[in-house]
C-alpha cells in the first residue's frame, strides 16, 4: 500500500476532535435519568418513556433507581417539606457531573399549591439546569428539555461545574 | 342500642342524617351505634369553627364520624364538639380500625388529642413540625405573590379568619 | 412546645418513629432485622416508606410511613373560592381527576340544591369510566413492570395515551382536566371526541384480551400473585378497605351499584368480584372492571341525551361567550363570578363516589361565604394502605412488591 492510499483510507476512517468535545458528545447522548417520580408529573414522565414518545431515541431510556448510576435527576412533581431533605440526600449521592431537570410547575415554583406544605421551588435545595413549565408538562416538553440539556452538556468541557 | 339520652341534637343536612353527642359520650355512642349495625367508619375528621359567624357553635372544634351500615346502606354522621388546649376526646381506634390513621391525621392537622390511641404521632407532617396546619389560625403559608388578590388574605390573621 | 399541646401531654404523644433494635429472637436464633424501604425506592409506587421487621426473609411487622407527598390540598381549598377548588381536587388522586371533580361537584351541588341536566350526567359518567380505565391501565402497567412483565407498560400506556388524547379533545388538557365542575361540565363534547370514543370502545375489548394473554395464564405472574397477600373478606370489611381491594375479597360492594350517583342506576353492568382474596384476585377484579367500564361507555355513548350541559344559573356558572357581547347583565354576572365567586348556603354534606381505587369521597362544610370552610377528601388509598401489614405478614420481601402493587395506593391521594 502506497503512502497516498494509506492517507486516503485514514482520511475516511479517522476523525480528529478535541477530547472535551468527544466527552461532551458521549455524555450528552447517554444521559441516564434517575427515576424520581413524585406525583402527577411522574406519570407523564412514564409516558415519555413509552412507545408513543420514546425517550430512548435520545439515549435516556435507562431510568436508574439508584442515584449512584444516574447522571440526571428529573424532579417530576411536588416536593413537600418532608421530602426535601431526602431529595437533597439523593442528589448528593449522585456522582459528578450531574444535572437536574425540574419538571412541572410544582417542582419549579410550587405550582398551584402556594402553601405551608410544599417547597416553593426545588431550586431552593438543588441547582436546576432546565425548568419545564406545565401542570403536568406534556411528554414532548420533557423531550424538549432533555434536548436543551444535551446541547448544554455537549458545550460544556470536561469539567462541567467548576 | 343507642339510647336517646346520649343524643343531644339531631337533624338532616343536605340529605345527610346527623346526630350530636356530648364529647364525653362520643365513644359510648359510637360503640352503641356499631352494635346497631353501623359497622364502617367511613372517615373521621374535624372542623375548626374559629370565627365562623354563620351559626352558633358550642365549641371551637367539631369532630365528625361518618358511619355507614353496609347492609341497609344507611349513613349517619355523629358530631361531637370539643374545646380546650389541647382539645381531647376518647379514641375509637379499637372499635373501628380505620380510625387509627384518621385519628393520627386529625391530631397532626388539628392537634386534637385522642386519649387511648395506641400511637398518636404525626402522620403527614414531619415529626418535628410545629403547629397544626389545618387550624384556622395557622396561615396558609407559602410565598407572597405580588399583586395577587389573595396576597393579604392568605396570611390570614386569626381574628379575621 | 409551640404547637399548643402543652407539656402535659407529651407523654401521650410519641416522639415519632424510632427504630429500636428488636432483640426478639427469629426462627433461626438470630434477631429480627429492621429494614427501611423508601421513600425513594423503585418498588414502592411513589414516595411510600415502609419500615419492616424481617425474620430472615419473612415479614414479621410492617409499618407504612406516609406524608412524603403532603401537599396541603385541604388547607389550600379553604383559601380558594368555590369554583377554584375544582383545580386542586384534580391533583390529589392524580390518576382519577374527573372522579375527584365529580365528588366535589356533587357535594357542592347538593349544598346548592341544584340538579344538572341529563346530558351533563351522561358526560360525567363517560369521563368517570374513561378515567377508571386509564387509572387501571397505569396500575396494570406499573405492576406488570414491577413483577417483571415490562411489555405491559408499553401496551397499557399505548391505550392510556388514547384516553389522554380524548381528555385533551374534550377539555384541552391531558391529565388534570377540571372537566366536571359544580353546575355541570366545562364544555360540551365535540363531535370529534364522540368519534374518538366510539373507535376506542370498539377497540378496547381486544386490547384487554391482549393484556390477559400476557398475564392471566402466565406461570410467572401466577406464581407471584396467587396466594400472596391474602385479605379475607371479614378483615377487608373491618379494616375499611374499598374498591378492588374489597371486591377482590369477594364482597360485592360498589358505590355505583350500592349508592348510585350521576345516574349510574340506569346502566347495566356487573360488579366485578373475586373470591380468591389475594393479589391475583385483585388483578382479575381490575381486568373485569375494565371490561365493565367499556360496557358502560358504550351504553352512555349510545344513549347520550341532547340538551344543555350546564345548569341555567348565572350566579354559579358564567354566561356563554356570545351573550357577553350583547347583554350588560351577562357582563355583570361574569364580572361578579370571577372577582367574588358565588356563595353556598351554610351546611355540610358528604358525597362518595367510586374511583379506580375505592371510595373517594368529599366532605364539604360551608359557612355561607364564597370560600369553603372545610373540604375533606376521604381518600380511598389512605384507608386501603392500612391492611398492608395484614396482607404482607409472613410473606417474603419479594412478595411485598406484588402486595403493594395490587393495593394500588396513589400517594398523592394518601397524603393529600
Ligand atoms: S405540576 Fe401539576 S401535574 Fe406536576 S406535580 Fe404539580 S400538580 Fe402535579
Amino acid at each position: 500500500m502506497g503512502v497516498e492510499a494509506l492517507a486516503e483510507s485514514l482520511g475516511q476512517n479517522v476523525l480528529t476532535t478535541t477530547l472535551a468535545k468527544l466527552i461532551g458528545w458521549g455524555r450528552g447522548n447517554s444521559v441516564w435519568p434517575l427515576q424520581f417520580g413524585l406525583a402527577c408529573c411522574a406519570i407523564e414522565m412514564i409516558h415519555t418513556a413509552t412507545a408513543s414518545v420514546d425517550i430512548a431515541r435520545f439515549g435516556s431510556e435507562a431510568m436508574r433507581a439508584s442515584p449512584r448510576q444516574a447522571d440526571m435527576m428529573i424532579v417530576s412533581g411536588r416536593v413537600s417539606q418532608k421530602m426535601a431533605p431526602i431529595l437533597r440526600t439523593i442528589y448528593d449521592q449522585m456522582p459528578e457531573p450531574k444535572w437536574v431537570i425540574s419538571m412541572g410547575a410544582c417542582a419549579s415554583t410550587g405550582g398551584v399549591f402556594n402553601n405551608y406544605a410544599l417547597l416553593q421551588g426545588v431550586d431552593k435545595i438543588v441547582p436546576v439546569d432546565v425548568y419545564i413549565p406545565g401542570c403536568p408538562p406534556r411528554p414532548e416538553d420533557l423531550l424538549n428539555a432533555l434536548m436543551i440539556l444535551q446541547e448544554r452538556i455537549k458545550a460544556q468541557g470536561i469539567t462541567p461545574r467548576q | 342500642m343507642i339510647v336517646d339520652s346520649l343524643i343531644v341534637d339531631r337533624g338532616v343536612s343536605a340529605g345527610d342524617a346527623w346526630i350530636t353527642v356530648a364529647s364525653e359520650n362520643a365513644r359510648d355512642a359510637l360503640s352503641a351505634l356499631k352494635g346497631d349495625g353501623y359497622q364502617l367508619l367511613v372517615f373521621l375528621t374535624c372542623v375548626d369553627h374559629l370565627a365562623d359567624q354563620s351559626r352558633d357553635w358550642p365549641a371551637r372544634y367539631e369532630l365528625l364520624y361518618q358511619l355507614r351500615n353496609l347492609e341497609t346502606r344507611e349513613q349517619l354522621r355523629v358530631r361531637a364538639f370539643v374545646d380546650g388546649d389541647p382539645p381531647r376526646i376518647d379514641s375509637v381506634s379499637d372499635l373501628f380500625p380505620p380510625a387509627n390513621w384518621d385519628e393520627r391525621e386529625t391530631y397532626d392537622m388539628f392537634g386534637i388529642v385522642f386519649t387511648g390511641h395506641p400511637d398518636l404521632t404525626r402522620i403527614l407532617m414531619p415529626d418535628d413540625w410545629v403547629g397544626h396546619p389545618l387550624r384556622r389560625d395557622y396561615p396558609v403559608g407559602g410565598e407572597v405573590v405580588e399583586f395577587s388578590e389573595e396576597h393579604e388574605a392568605w396570611r390570614t390573621a386569626p381574628e379575621k379568619a | 412546645m409551640a404547637d399548643g399541646a402543652g407539656e402535659s401531654v407529651s407523654s401521650e404523644i410519641g416522639q415519632g418513629i424510632t427504630i429500636a433494635k428488636t432483640g426478639e429472637p427469629g426462627a433461626f436464633g438470630g434477631e429480627l432485622l429492621t429494614i427501611n424501604f423508601g421513600p425513594h425506592h423503585p418498588s414502592t409506587h411513589g414516595v411510600l416508606r415502609l419500615i419492616v421487621d424481617l425474620d430472615g426473609e419473612q415479614v414479621r411487622r410492617l409499618k407504612p410511613v406516609i406524608g412524603y407527598l403532603h401537599t396541603g390540598i385541604e388547607k389550600q381549598a379553604e383559601a380558594l373560592r368555590w369554583q377554584q377548588v375544582v383545580v386542586v381536587t384534580d391533583r390529589h388522586d392524580y390518576l382519577s381527576p374527573p372522579i375527584n371533580n365529580l365528588a366535589y361537584a356533587l357535594a357542592v351541588e347538593r349544598l346548592l340544591g341544584v340538579d344538572v341536566p341529563p346530558r351533563a350526567e351522561a358526560l360525567r359518567v363517560i369521563m368517570s369510566e374513561l378515567t377508571r380505565l386509564s387509572s387501571h391501565l397505569v396500575w396494570l402497567g406499573t405492576s406488570g413492570i414491577e413483577l417483571g412483565a415490562s411489555t405491559m407498560l408499553m401496551y397499557c400506556f399505548r391505550e392510556r395515551d388514547t384516553i389522554l388524547d380524548m381528555n385533551e379533545e374534550i377539555s384541552g388538557f391531558r391529565m388534570h382536566t377540571s372537566y366536571i365542575r359544580p353546575g355541570g361540565v366545562m364544555a360540551d363534547a365535540t363531535p370529534r371526541f364522540l368519534e374518538m370514543l366510539d373507535r376506542f370502545i370498539a377497540k378496547m375489548p381486544s386490547n384487554i384480551d391482549e393484556y390477559e394473554d400476557l398475564l392471566t395464564m402466565n406461570p410467572i405472574f401466577r406464581s407471584r400473585t396467587i396466594g400472596i397477600g391474602r385479605l379475607p373478606a371479614e378483615d377487608a370489611k373491618v379494616l375499611g378497605a374499598t374498591g378492588p381491594m374489597l371486591r377482590g375479597s369477594g364482597v360485592a360492594w360498589d358505590l355505583r351499584r350500592s349508592m348510585p350517583y350521576s345516574g349510574y342506576e340506569n346502566y347495566d353492568f356487573e360488579v366485578a368480584t373475586s373470591d380468591l382474596c389475594d393479589c391475583y384476585g385483585r388483578y382479575l377484579v381490575r381486568i373485569k372492571e375494565m371490561r365493565e367500564a367499556v360496557k358502560i361507555l358504550r351504553q352512555a355513548l349510545d344513549r347520550l341525551p341532547d340538551g344543555p350541559v350546564n345548569i341555567d344559573d348565572r350566579k354559579v356558572l358564567p354566561p356563554p361567550r356570545e351573550e357577553l357581547e350583547t347583554s350588560m347583565e351577562a357582563v355583570i354576572h361574569h364580572f361578579k363570578l370571577f372577582t367574588e365567586g358565588y356563595t353556598v348556603p351554610p351546611g355540610d354534606v358528604y358525597v362518595a363516589v367510586e374511583s379506580g381505587r375505592g371510595e373517594n369521597g368529599c366532605y364539604v362544610v360551608s359557612d355561607g361565604t364564597h370560600k369553603p370552610r372545610r373540604v375533606k377528601f376521604r381518600a380511598a388509598s389512605f384507608v386501603n394502605l392500612q391492611p398492608l401489614e395484614r396482607m404482607a405478614m409472613n410473606h417474603m420481601v419479594a412478595d411485598m412488591v406484588a402486595i403493594i402493587g395490587t393495593a394500588d395506593a396513589v400517594l398523592g391521594d394518601v397524603d393529600r
